[in-house]
This record gives structure tokens, sequence and C-alpha cells, in this order.
């Protein structure tokens, strides 16, 4: 077994042999990168994924952050392991080079982000977020503002965090109060309390640049009156001196998980001399954000990913060296050679589960990213545009099903580890309580999935779904002309068609007085619709690796069953591509044949969830 | 300071290797291939002796297929200068006689004031290459090395050698041949703009024609076989401790015959 973070032959696959990237440097934008430049990038972040940032992630659970005397530390080993980090230009690797970046194709990003994150996650939170301010800054600020923070921050000499929540305004973000006062010299006085704050505060980096959204004296309320502004931790003062800029630190949460990371309560302007610089316009606050939360909400499905990966990873192992029982057909012979877990029926069902909804969260999170890529490599306005109804409609989905499935396939790596993984001891249980988070930050999933029904698929009369019906429906046609692959299109082909009459359902409902049912439907249709999307990946992968295993097979000549089964044992090639089908096998007849259920429930429009009286729940 | 890194690719130690069908070699379908790390160690402290005289370059030579050429870049990545690759069929699977000759042979276009071997491929493990090599450029070698200092005048080095037990301090003119053993640094790892910059190094591609010389074998394998599985263990159980004691040395003593 190779390393237990990520499949890396899975991971090349759906970067070379599904996405095909190559073609990606044939556009202008990309003409400097090869897929030998690819492979050595990702055995690079391999190797410091494993050798670097896998061995802190124990301590960073264990030891945690701890705040004494108004300052955060980390766990004593992250220092070095983020400085090496560093030091591998890793912190700017999608940026573009007129930026002090290495202007990798975003593909790339995130399939190195699913390494480094999968080996500590926790420590990973402090690099990105800084990469998501720092765009913030490069995109919106001042050229001043991009040299004094933006430099430093891409290097990552200095972090960055993004500052949102308040008590009162989680997911109502327009419910905030930090308020910001003009002064004479064009600059502002802030003051309020944040919560909840990633990389708050840490002794990584000298300094730290916040994002802070906050409401200038009189601006409107909601979210019309909100601005954004650069406050830095340690500000430069007439004499180009770092000073205090009046930013403390009052609380670190004790958390479920991601211990490593920190996440302070703020207080800005307790001494009423906390400077914020504004980003962009006043009141465009929330637009800016906007611009942003594509690529952080990707970030988080990676968490989702990452934590799957590993999972997955540990539990395979784990099945393979641990005996008990014997095999089912020697039950009652108490004399019966014991066999690894492996070959129990139900421990494959579980792992089978693990290796197909990981695999397609891959699929999908990279083909995102690699959509990203398209808009930017675009011939043509049309193809642009085409990329990003793509990428648009499908974020919520790789944000909100990739940290929810990803969270089911950590908890099935505990119960195959039986009782071991519910024990410290083993690492999995660690998996589940870090992967938690990501179904809540960052837009928690219920926000998502009013996202996706109340914005994307009735966004310009259903454009961005109907290309969605188009690209799959043009797969299905082509994956039909494979006889081999009947069982995969299939069941696929109907889930999708379910999909497609929720969706006029819907259509339906919003423009009745019904219109609570897509909204109180909107999460378990975020499921469907994440199904049928990982469908996809997953049919097309099979495509591809069906074709690859047939040339195998008759390379070898193994034109009969035992022929195959013997070259499936001796060539890794065609075992992987066997796995593959495999995948989309199982995943199309396990969970996309439940798409009919799903659908009836969705469309029962079953209303007891909102017309039940509160005091019929119980008495609380 | 010149320095010419004597690099071999070879499976990551992760992998798992099977035999192939007759015997004759292992399957390399699916394999993932390394630096060989002692090579890397090697690489890590030719970069280290740039730095440290200010001059100089760092070049690589490698033996192999064309796969070998990614072991070359990421050595290139690392901050070497640049490659060389001897590529060809009669000595892409030579023995380490075969491997020395090619490597002196290479050698004679490129200045060095050392030349770094590793200690060992960790994949055949023959620990002989180096050794050949030095025995055929007529320099010395000093071999094991652990620390390498080396005088201002670039003339001498010395170095820390492991022995049995302990370590040895030597001396030696230069050029000569090194060969690192672990504990000698921490490579350092290829960085993206590493990365960057290693696709516009050169990396001269030669074959054995070019460099005039007829592969001279001292070896053949004949078979490559699998160790084989180990038994179970036996366990003493529900006895008293000298019982068990007893047991165990009688065991030991007859069955295993080990004391
Ligand atoms: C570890 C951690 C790190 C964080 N890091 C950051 C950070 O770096 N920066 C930052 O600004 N914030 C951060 N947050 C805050 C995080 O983004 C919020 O917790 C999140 O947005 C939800 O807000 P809330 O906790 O107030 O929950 P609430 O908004 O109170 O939500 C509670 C529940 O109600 C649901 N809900 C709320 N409103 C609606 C609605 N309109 N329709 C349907 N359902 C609704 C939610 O889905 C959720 O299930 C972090 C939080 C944690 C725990």
């Amino acid at each position: 077994m190779a390393n237990l973070l990520v499949d890396e032959r899975d991971a090349k696959f759906v970067l070379y042999e599904q996405l095909n990237i190559e073609e990606l440097c044939e556009a202008e934008t990309y003409s400097e990168f090869s897929r030998e430049m690819f492979d050595m990038v990702l055995e690079a972040a391999q190797k410091l994924a494993e050798k670097e940032l896998a061995p802190t992630n124990v301590e960073g659970d264990t030891v945690g952050v701890k705040l004494e005397n108004g300052n955060v530390s980390v766990p004593p080993s992250f220092h070095s392991a983020y400085q090496k980090y560093c030091e591998g230009g890793w912190a700017a690797l999608p940026i573009s080079p007129d930026h002090g970046g290495q202007g990798f194709p975003n593909v790339m990003y995130i399939a190195t982000m699913e390494l480094f994150v999968s080996a500590n996650q926790s420590l990973m939170m402090y690099p990105g977020l800084t990469i998501g301010s720092a765009r913030l800054v490069q995109l919106y600020g001042s050229e001043e503002q991009q040299r004094m923070y933006m430099d430093k921050m891409y290097t990552g000499e200095w972090c960055g965090t993004m500052c949102l929540t308040e008590p009162q305004a989680g997911s109502d973000v327009g419910a905030l109060r930090t308020k910001a006062v003009k002064r004479p010299d064009g600059t502002y006085s802030i003051s309020g309390g944040k919560i909840f704050i990633s990389a708050g505060d840490h002794d990584l980096t000298e300094n730290i640049i916040h994002m802070v959204l906050a409401r200038i004296e009189g601006a409107p309320a909601g979210t019309k009156g909100i601005s954004i502004f650069i406050v830095p931790k340690f500000r430069y003062d007439d004499a180009g001196n770092l000073v205090d800029n009046d930013v403390s630190t009052m609380a670190v949460e004790k958390k479920m998980g991601i211990h490593g990371s920190s996440t302070c309560a703020l207080n800005f302007g307790e001494k009423d001399n906390c400077i914020g610089y504004l980003l962009g316009e006043e009141n465009q606050g929330m637009k800016i954000m906007f611009n942003m939360m594509n690529e952080a909400r990707l970030s988080v499905g990676v968490q989702g990913l990452a934590q799957a990966s590993t999972a997955y990873m540990h539990a395979l192992k784990y099945a393979k060296e641990r005996f008990q029982g014997p095999e089912i057909s020697t039950m009652k012979d108490p004399t019966a050679p014991k066999v690894p877990i492996i070959q129990h029926p139900d421990v494959r069902r579980m792992l089978m589960w693990m290796k197909s909804v990981t695999e397609g969260i891959r699929a999908l999170l990279y083909y995102a990213a690699y959509c990203e890529d398209r808009i930017h490599a675009a011939k043509t306005p049309e193809e642009s545009a085409k990329y990003q109804g793509f990428l648009d409609i499908l974020i919520p989905i790789c944000k909100a099903w990739g940290s929810d499935m990803g969270f089911r396939v950590t908890e099935l790596a505990i119960q195959v580890h039986g009782g071991y993984g519910f024990c410290r001891e083993y690492p999995v249980e660690q998996f589940m309580r870090d992967c938690k988070i990501a179904s809540i930050y960052e837009g928690t999933n219920g926000i998502q999935a009013l996202d996706l029904v109340g914005r994307k698929i009735g966004y310009k009369q259903g454009l961005l779904f109907k290309s969605i019906v188009a690209e799959t429906g043009a797969l299905i046609k082509s994956a039909k002309k494979n006889y081999r692959l009947k069982d995969i299109v299939e069941p696929f082909e109907t889930a999708r068609n379910h999909l497609i009459e929720v969706t006029r359902y819907f259509g339906l409902k919003s423009i009745t007085e019904d219109f609570m049912t897509p909204i109180l439907y909107a999460s378990p249709y975020l499921e469907l619709f994440g199904d049928v999307a990982v469908g996809f990946m997953l049919l097309w992968q099979a495509v591809v690796a069906d074709r690859r295993l047939e040339e195998l097979y008759g390379d070898a000549k193994a034109d009969t069953e035992e022929k195959k089964a013997e070259l499936l044992k001796s060539n890794r090639s065609a075992a992987f591509y066997r796995g593959k089908v495999a995948s989309a096998e199982f995943f199309a007849n396990t969970i996309l044949s439940l798409a009919s259920g799903k659908a009836r429930a969705i469309m029962s429009g079953e209303r007891s969830a909102i017309d039940l009286p509160e005091e019929s729940f119980a008495l609380v | 300071m010149k320095s010419l890194v004597c690099l071999k690719q070879v499976p990551d130690t992760e992998t798992q290797i099977k035999v192939n069908a007759d015997g004759s070699g292992i399957v390399t379908d699916g394999i993932k291939y390394v630096i060989n790390p002692y090579d890397e160690f090697s690489v890590e402290e030719a970069l280290k002796l740039k730095e440290k005289f200010k001059a100089g370059e760092v070049v690589v030579l490698s033996i192999g297929p064309d796969r070998c050429v990614e072991a070359i870049r990421t050595a290139l990545a690392m901050g070497a200068d640049r490659g060389v690759h001897v590529c060809d069929e009669a000595v892409n699977n030579g023995d380490p006689f075969v491997m020395a000759q090619t490597l002196a042979a290479a050698s004679g276009n490129i200045e060095y004031d050392i030349i770094f071997c590793g200690h060992r491929a960790i994949d055949d493990d023959f620990a002989e290459t180096g050794a050949m090599l030095a025995e055929l450029l007529k320099i010395p070698q000093i071999t094991l090395v652990t620390k390498i200092e080396v005088s201002a005048d670039k003339k001498t080095i010395t170095c820390e050698r492991d022995i049995e037990g302990g370590k040895e301090t030597v001396e030696s003119p230069l050029p000569c041949v090194v060969s690192s053993q672990k504990g000698l640094n921490e490579p350092r790892y290829a960085s993206l703009p590493g990365i960057m910059k290693a696709k516009k190094k050169p990396v001269d591609k030669k074959t054995f024609a070019d460099l005039g010389l007829t592969p001279d074998a001292k070896l053949v394998s004949k078979n490559f076989s699998m160790p084989g599985s180990r038994q179970a263990g036996q366990k003493f159980e529900g006895m008293e401790p000298q019982e068990v004691a007893k047991t165990v040395v009688q065991a030991l003593r007859s069955e295993a015959k080990v004391i």
C-alpha cells in the first residue's frame, strides 16, 4: 500500500484520463505547463503532505491551540510544517505570476489541496484563509494595498482571515453590527465584535490581515449596507513601523474537531484605536464576498473529500489486516481459519460505498475546478459562459454534498474499525470530528440548498439546469452504445429523469402560492441533485475505464472469465480500471436507484414539518 | 565547487513488488518510481557545497529508460543545474560493472571536483557501483559518508563515515568518489518555483554508442523469486512460567535449531 492520504492512481485518472487536463496546456494561459510538470507537482505535494504535514495532525488534535495573555499559539509542530509549505511556494500555486504566484490551473490547486488537507485539515485552515483573503485584495485592492498586504500573503509571510460572523449574524450575515466610522484621512475606525473567526489569532506569522465586514455609519440596514475593510493586526504607522491596531482576542472556542485551527472571538477597537482600510467601494462588501464564494465553497467541499479520502484508505488497510471470524461459508466450524474482515460481505459493502462515494466527490470537485480553468482558457464568450454556468450550479453541490457524504465516509471508516475505530488509538475518529465542520461553515448546507433552489435552478429561466441536462443527455447517448455499461446507464438515466421531474415540479410550485414546498425540500433536492451529478461523473469515468480495461484484456488475450480474473490479479492497471467500473456500477445500483423514492418523497409535498404547531414537537 | 551526482531511479519503497511470470524480473506496470533515497542525500549535499562556495555546478547523471528523466527533473527542481541521461537498451538493466563503466565514460566530458554516489540503490542493493566507478577513474573513494567538510582551496575533503559501532574520520585529496549514507543531511523538497525552473534546464540524452563503449557485464541474473511466506508463530499457553521457558528453549533448540 502506498500513501494513506489519497489514492494517487485515482487522482491521476481524474486529471489525465477523465478530464484530460493536458488539453488546458494548449491554451495561452496555461501554455507553460505540461503533464510532466503536473506529475512533479503532485509528487512534491504528496511528499510534503506525508512527510511534514501528516505527522503533525495528531499533535494538532491533542494539544490544540492555546490562548494565553491574549495571544494564541498553535500546536508547536505546526510551525515547521507551515514554513516548509511556504518555502515550497505552495501558498500561491494557482495565483498568476503577475501577482507572485505560479499560475497553475485551479484543478491542480484542488488536487494538491486534497493531499494537504487529508494530511492536516487544521493546519491547512491558515493558508486556506490566507489565499482567499489575499485574492480579495488582488481583485479589489488598490496598488498600494496590494503591495502592502497581498504580496506578503501570497508568500505566506502574513496570514489572512475572513471576519463575517457575529453572535446574532451567522447565516444571516446582513444582521451584522460591527461599525465603521470614516476618519478625516479617509480611513475608518472599526468597532465591534466578531466570533468564530478561523485563524483569528495565532503565532504562525508576525501579522494577520483581517477582512472585516462592517457597516459604515448611516449605511442601509441588511446586506446592502455592508462594506469590507482590511484590518491588520499590526498596522503601519506614519514612520512605516508596525504598531498594534487594537484587535484583541477574547476567547478561542473548544471544539469537536480541527483543534489545531484557532476559532477566535475578536474585539475590534476596544481602545478606540482600530483602523480599517476600505476594500473596493462603500457598501459593496457583499458583492465583493460573492465573487470569492465559488472558490471558498469549493475549498470547503475539498475538506469533505480529503477526510473521506484518508478515511477510506485507512479503513481499507485495516480491513485487510484485521482478522476476525471465519469466512461466511464456514461460519459454524469453530476450527475454520479466521479471515481478514475484508472478506466479510458487510465490510465489503461499506468499503464499496466509501470507495464509490469518495471517487465520486473527487471527480465532481476536480471537475468544478476544471470548469473554472476552462473559463480562463475559453476561446469564445459562449464557451466561457457554458463553463461558468456549470460551475455556478455545481458549487452548492460540491460544498454540501461533498461535506455531507464525505462525513458519512468518515463515519463508515469508524464502523469498519469496530471498537478500535471509536478509540483514540486509531486516527479515524479524528477524521470524522475534523470533517464535521465542513457542513456548517462557509454557509451551512441548508443555506447551500437554498442557494441551489432559490437562485441557481431558476437563473435565466433555468438556463444552468438545462445545460446540465444537455451535458448528461449527451453522455447517456454515447454510453448507451456500450452494452457492457447498461447496468450503469439505465439507473443513471432514470435518476436523471427523476431530477428533471422534481425540478419541473419545483418550477410549478414556485409560481403558485405553494412556494414553501421547494424551500422545505431544498436539502433533499440538493441530495438528489448531488447523486445525479456524481452519477454523471462516475458514468463518464466508467466509459473511459471500460475502454482501457477491454484494451488490456485484449492485449493479454484474456478471453475467458478465468483469464480475466488472472489478469486482474497480476496487472495493476487492469485491477484499477475494473475498480473504476465497479464504483460506477455500485453507485448506480445502490445510490442512484434510490432516486425514485427520493423524488417521490419530495413530490409528496408533505408539509407536516412546516404545518405542525411548535407546541406539538415536544416540550422543551 | 563542481559536483557530479550519480543518481538512480528506483521503485518507491512502499510499492508492493511482484515477480513476473517467468521470473526474469519484476512486474513494472503501475509501479511508482522515485529517486533512490541515498542519491537524494547526494543531491542535497552537492547543492549545499555549491551554496557554501557560492559558485560551481551540480550535474546529475543517470542511467536508465525514458522514465528516468522524471528523477533527473526532480533533482533539477531541487536545484541541480543540468542533467545527463544515458538511455540505452544495452545498459538500462546492466550489472554494477556495466553501470560503473558507463558512469565513468559519461563523466569524461563533465568537470567535477567531487563525484557523489549513493551508498547503495534500494532496488538491487548491490552497493558496488560507486566503488567500481572510483577504481575505473583511478581516484580515491570514501564510502558510507555521513559528514563532509571541503577545504577552502577545494583540494581536500574530510569525511566522517559509519563504521561498526562508531565513526571514522577520513581525509582525501579531491577529486574523489563519495558514497552517501543516511544521516548525511535532510534532503530539501522540490519547490514549485524549482519545478518551473527545472523545465528549462538542459538534460543531455546519450546512447551507449555516443559514449563509445561496449558493455562488459560480469554478472548474469538467472531468476527472481519472492521470499517464502512466513510461517505462523507458535503459542505456548496454559503452563507455569518455568514450564513455558523450558518448552521454548527446547523448541528453539530442536525445532528452530537456533541455539
Ligand atoms: C470552527 C468554525 C470556524 C468558523 N470560521 C469562520 C470564519 O473564519 N469566519 C466567519 O465569518 N465565520 C466563521 N464561522 C462561522 C460559521 O460560518 C457560522 O457558524 C455559520 O455561518 C452558521 O451560523 P450560526 O452558527 O450562527 O448558525 P445559525 O445561523 O444560527 O444556524 C443554525 C441552523 O439554522 C439554519 N438556518 C439559519 N438561517 C436559516 C435560513 N434562513 N433558512 C434555513 N435555515 C437556516 C442553519 O442552516 C443551521 O442549521 C466558523 C464557525 C465554526 C464553528
